[in-house]
């Protein structure tokens, strides 16, 4: 396990990092949950439901003895459960309130059995079903979370109706899931593969990467980048690509993370790669020492899940070698000066 | 785009099934997707489009006609679970063919635009492979 002095946060791995070895020989869950475990990339362990539980959101009671199984014996503690609220499930219509409520609650009392502390949600899980799945959350003593991932920002309407309505339930039981993905530095190099085989040219990737990069609302930056890159000579599905890399990643300030607190339920500790610079580990497209700062000033004491997520780039790179390394460099960043008590 | 793309139709996808070419296809998302998220299977083979009412799929065990995974809701297709697609094409253990494939697959919770539409990933795969024989 890495573990961190007691009162800071806890480190944590989620399965979704290792979206490509799942898809290895061994990559089963018992497989995957005992080669994180071996490595010490506990102690939190996260998932996402629909992707490593066959059956989900209906687990046999065979199946769900099987998974606790191997919880239990992996020595890792479960830290979130990632679940879903498939709205667009049927074609042509989308899910009533009643039927998402029913959708949402159905996996939470799944999570619960499973023994999650914390389920996370999208956004697309609004306040009022959120109010309405308090009283089981409360309940089951499952926390419900809604992730904050790129595009979203602070500033963003549906994360100030959140805050709103976090604010006037004052509860533990419901609250955010930051995703560092809303707060990045730079596009992360690993891009630069993904657009190799995709045919885009480099000095595509490099237009696209200078446009994020400039000051101003990243939403903005779209038709100036349509623009410039159909110039270019980018394809329509070209442009379509490049304009994901606005999408996925977000440039809001990481310091920002602070106007969370104190509804912050769960950590992501979304990376796209972490490299060896001339003060020790760093990450190229993630401010962590920011980052971290803002997790101790506000007594953050939950699980950072590390979520590695270059893989949706490139499989050059072993996500659990790129883990390890995230939790060293995490380990010394938050270690590195006396706990702070904001609340 | 990206590594998932590649493993949509794998070196040993092809089978020379007892009514024609099959295809398994895995997913390119990484989570189960509910079976009505399969929304486009644009197929060519050997330069041939495959008219969509002429294919049919076999996931979880059960095989039906295309048009008719849009109404199975209630079940999903399992990240490391192939999908078999049954073509008309003929075929033979041994035989090459070209397969071009655009699979777009909804994804159910990432709604887009002002009519809150789910996102359709697309994945294009273009590969020439050879039919081993049915696996029995």
């Amino acid at each position: 396990m890495t573990d961190t002095a007691p009162g800071l946060p806890r480190l944590g791995t989620t399965l979704f990092s290792l979206t490509l070895e799942q898809r290895r020989a061994g990559g089963d869950l018992a497989g995957l949950v005992r080669e994180v475990a071996a490595r010490d990339l506990g102690p939190g362990l996260e998932m996402v439901a629909f992707q490593s539980l066959r059956g989900w959101p209906r687990l046999s009671p065979e199946q769900e003895r099987e998974v606790r199984g191997v919880l239990d014996s992996s020595g890792l503690t479960p830290s979130c459960l990632a679940i879903n609220n498939d709205l667009g499930l049927y074609p042509g219509r989308l899910l009533s309130d009643d039927e998402s409520y029913e959708y949402v609650a159905v996996q939470l009392r799944g999570a619960a059995a499973l023994g999650f502390p914390v389920a996370r949600v999208g956004v697309e899980t609004g306040p009022a079903i959120l109010e309405r799945l308090l009283p089981l959350a409360e309940q089951l003593g499952v926390k419900v979370g809604v992730e904050i991932h790129a595009p979203l920002t602070i500033e963003a309407a549906p994360v100030a109706a959140l805050k709103e309505l976090f604010t006037r339930l004052d509860t533990p039981w419901l609250g955010f899931v930051p995703d560092m993905s809303a707060s990045m530095r730079a596009v992360p190099d690993a891009v630069d593969d993904a657009h190799r085989v995709a045919g885009i040219a480099p000095e595509l990737t490099a237009l696209t990467k200078q446009l994020w990069a400039e000051p101003g609302p990243t939403m903005a930056k779209f038709p100036e980048l349509e623009r410039r890159a159909a110039e270019a000579g980018a394809t329509p599905p070209q442009v379509g690509n490049l304009k994901m890399l606005f999408t996925m990643h977000g440039r809001m300030a990481p310091e920002r993370w602070a106007d969370f607190f104190p509804h912050v339920v769960h950590v992501h500790g979304k990376f796209y790669g972490i490299v060896e610079g001339p003060d020790g580990l760093t990450d190229p497209s993630i401010d962590w020492p920011a980052v971290a700062r803002v997790l101790r000033e506000q007594g953050y004491d939950g699980v950072v899940s590390s979520e590695y997520e270059a893989h949706a780039y490139s499989d050059r790179y072993s996500a659990f070698d790129q883990i390890r390394a995230q939790h060293d460099m995490l380990k010394r960043l938050l270690e590195a000066e006396p706990a702070v008590a904001a609340r | 785009m990206g590594p998932l793309d590649d493993q949509v139709v794998r070196a040993d996808s092809l089978t020379a099934g007892p009514d024609g070419l099959e295809i398994a296809v895995w997913s390119h998302w990484y989570r189960a997707l509910p079976l009505p998220s399969l929304a486009r299977v644009d197929l060519t083979v050997d330069g041939r489009r495959i008219d969509p009412a002429e294919l049919s799929v076999t996931v979880n065990g059960t095989r039906r006609p295309l048009s008719e995974v849009a109404g199975a809701g209630d079940e999903y297709w399992f990240t490391t679970d192939p999908l078999v697609l049954h073509t008309p094409v003929e075929t033979a253990p041994g035989r090459e063919h070209r397969v071009q494939l655009l699979l777009g697959l909804s994804i159910p919770y990432i709604l887009t635009g002002p009519d809150r539409v789910p996102l359709v990933a697309p994945s294009a795969t273009d590969k020439t492979l050879t039919a081993a024989g049915a696996r029995t």
